[in-house]
């Protein structure tokens, strides 16, 4: 900054403006971290939905997998309970226990639909319940092969039947096909446990590490403007101190100005008396002069007129304007003396203005604008500029006018 | 009225359902009187939603086995099987296309409820006692499953379409959806 009251130098490259100690790219990194928490809230939002999605999806598998264990498990149920009722029928020949028999056998066929339909995506596991169905299927017919021989009255062939029959290890077969199913069904689930367990860890670290970082975040943010309003504060401190100091050089500075305003207009009081003094002289020395009778020429040293009075005017009936700038020669004209040689070509007075000498009372003769001439008397004074002859005054006594013409 | 067999209903259901209950409450009075279904398969205006309009009052009760049409009609009491059979036999004899349709979910018996293609809603025992007594839904076994066990706040893992005759008394299992499997695998899309 240029001081106040200093010239400005317009070779001078200016100085620089004043640095205030304000971090204007504050907020440009708030949005940046807002940006990156936002962004990170909607990755952990994202992968929070896709997690439910995914557990979602493990949960119907889970479920499904149940299903399954309880639709073959129903399977082996339910063939027991129509092998139960089929038996009691061969027993007591009760209709009834026919009926519960064959509802026995359709809601083991109903099982064995079901669990059809939901091993369908599983091709071992399917195989299995495909194998169970048959070996179901083979009891069942067995069952109804036995109710239709004890329809028919046929004791002898039923109790053969009955003798020749390998239940214990088909049923056993059923067992064990049902049990492997299981056992394979809860390998399934304990994987899809694991999987599970694993899927609920991962979320948990993923959503806790990015509450973190977002809690670190908003810590940086915090620091951030704690740390611009600490340089805005500073900054507005410098700002202060910088008012004060312009304030003390301004008033400081208007103080001297005003000291020289008063001086100045005290000067220019001074001068203006002065030069009314110095006009007032003048007058009264014009008064004077042109008060003068006697004729009065102010010369160069070239002899040359440049000022007259109006004595002048007067006597010769030149105007002014007619003689200022004109030679004195043609007007004024020392007699010639013979006491006093001339050493100059110009005459006497052009030598004396060299010499700078003054004449006193020479004889010299005045001529008018009509030719006719007086007879005067004529003292120079040299006019001196320091000690250098400038010019003279020449003052010219009259004593008449010729009546005789210059022609 | 064994309520532990009851499915459990959602809680917009519930309010929904409270709200109407007052209403259903005249209305059922005012048409209490014995049902039968020879006066069902006799009612020239019979539609799904007359039908379900019968069933306001009636009891949930769980059997093993579906009961004879008679005898849930005259005990006023039985289940989801009971009621979608009854539906599916009269409303068939009525000209409408009826579906039986199984929905199994976790840790509840299988769900029964008769689709009717016409309404394109289901008629659900859940429901009866509800001026709102058909629930709009597509006519995939996907999409039925998944608004049944949407409505009871329970996840399903499969859907069979099945038929039941009186005279048989017997269910025969149809295509069966399972819900892990991708849609487009779908029997009934496929089939579509």
């Amino acid at each position: 900054m240029i001081p106040i009251g200093a010239k400005a130098d317009p070779g001078r490259t200016p100085p620089p403006p004043l640095q205030l100690p304000v971090k204007d790219n504050t907020l440009r990194r708030v949005s940046v971290i807002f940006l990156v928490i936002f962004g990170v809230l909607a990755g952990v939002a994202i992968y929070a939905v896709k997690t439910i999605n995914r557990a979602q999806v493990s949960s119907d598998w889970v479920n499904q997998t149940h299903e399954i264990i309880l639709e073959v498990d129903g399977v082996l149920s339910t063939l027991r309970a129509g092998e139960g009722a089929m038996r009691t029928y061969l027993l007591t020949g009760d209709r009834r226990d026919l009926a519960a028999a064959r509802e026995a056998f359709a809601v083991t066929t109903e099982h064995v639909e079901i669990a059809k339909a939901l091993t369908r995506s599983d091709e071992n596991a399917h195989a299995q319940v495909l194998r169970l169905e048959d070996l179901a299927n083979r009891r069942i017919e067995w069952s109804e092969r036995l109710a239709e021989l004890r329809e028919g009255d046929d004791a002898a062939a039923v109790q053969e039947a009955l003798r020749t029959d390998a239940g214990v290890d088909a049923l056993g077969e059923i067992r064990r096909a049902v049990e492997r199913l299981r056992e394979e069904q809860m390998a399934l689930l304990a994987g899809r446990d694991r999987e599970s367990y694993l899927q609920a860890q991962k979320t948990r670290w993923i959503v806790g590490t990015g509450v973190g970082l977002n809690f670190l975040l908003f810590a940086a943010v915090t620091w951030l403007l704690r740390d611009d309003l600490a340089a805005r504060r500073r900054a507005a401190e410098a700002l202060r101190a910088a008012n004060e100091q312009l304030d003390a050089k301004v008033r400081e500075r208007t103080t001297e100005l005003a000291a020289s305003n008063e001086q100045l207009t005290m000067e220019n009081l001074e001068r203006r008396w002065t030069n009314q003094a110095l006009e007032h002289q003048l007058r009264y020395n014009q008064l004077i002069v042109d008060s003068v009778y006697d004729l009065v020429f102010v010369l160069t040293k070239a002899l040359n007129v440049t000022r007259i009075n109006p004595a002048v005017v007067h006597l010769t009936g030149w105007e002014a304007k007619d003689l200022l700038g004109g030679p004195l020669q043609r007007v004024v004209r020392l007699e010639e003396n013979a006491e006093e040689p001339v050493l100059s070509p110009a005459g006497p007075i052009a030598q004396a203005l060299r010499d700078g000498r003054e004449l006193r009372e020479r004889a010299a003769v005045v001529e008018d604008r009509r030719g006719r001439t007086v007879s005067a008397k004529v003292t120079l004074f040299p006019l001196r500029d320091r000690d250098k002859v400038v010019g003279g005054i020449l003052i010219v006594h009259a004593a008449s006018v010729s009546q005789e013409g210059k022609a | 009225m064994n309520n532990d067999l009851m499915p459990p209903l959602s809680t917009g259901a519930k309010l929904r359902r409270a709200a109407l209950a007052c209403l259903a409450g005249f209305v059922a009075a005012a048409g209490a009187a014995e049902v039968t279904l020879e006066k069902l398969l006799n009612d020239p205006k019979l539609t799904p939603k007359r039908f379900a309009n019968h069933f306001e009052d009636f009891d949930y009760e769980y059997h093993v086995y579906v009961q004879p049409a008679e005898k849930f009609l005259a005990a006023r009491a039985g289940d989801c099987d009971d009621y979608a059979v009854l539906a599916d036999h009269v409303l068939k004899q009525k000209g409408f296309n009826t579906r039986l349709i199984h929905v199994r979910m976790v840790g509840l018996v299988a769900h029964a409820v008769c689709y009717v293609t016409e309404s394109k809603a289901y008629l659900d025992y859940n429901n009866r006692k509800y001026t709102v007594n058909l629930e709009k839904s597509g006519a995939t076994l996907r999409e039925i499953a998944n608004k049944v066990a949407g409505s009871m706040e329970a996840n399903w893992t499969s859907a069979t379409e099945f038929t039941y005759s009186y005279a048989e008394d017997r269910k025969k299992m149809g295509i069966t959806v399972v819900k892990t499997e991708p849609p487009a695998n779908d029997p009934d899309r496929r089939k579509g």
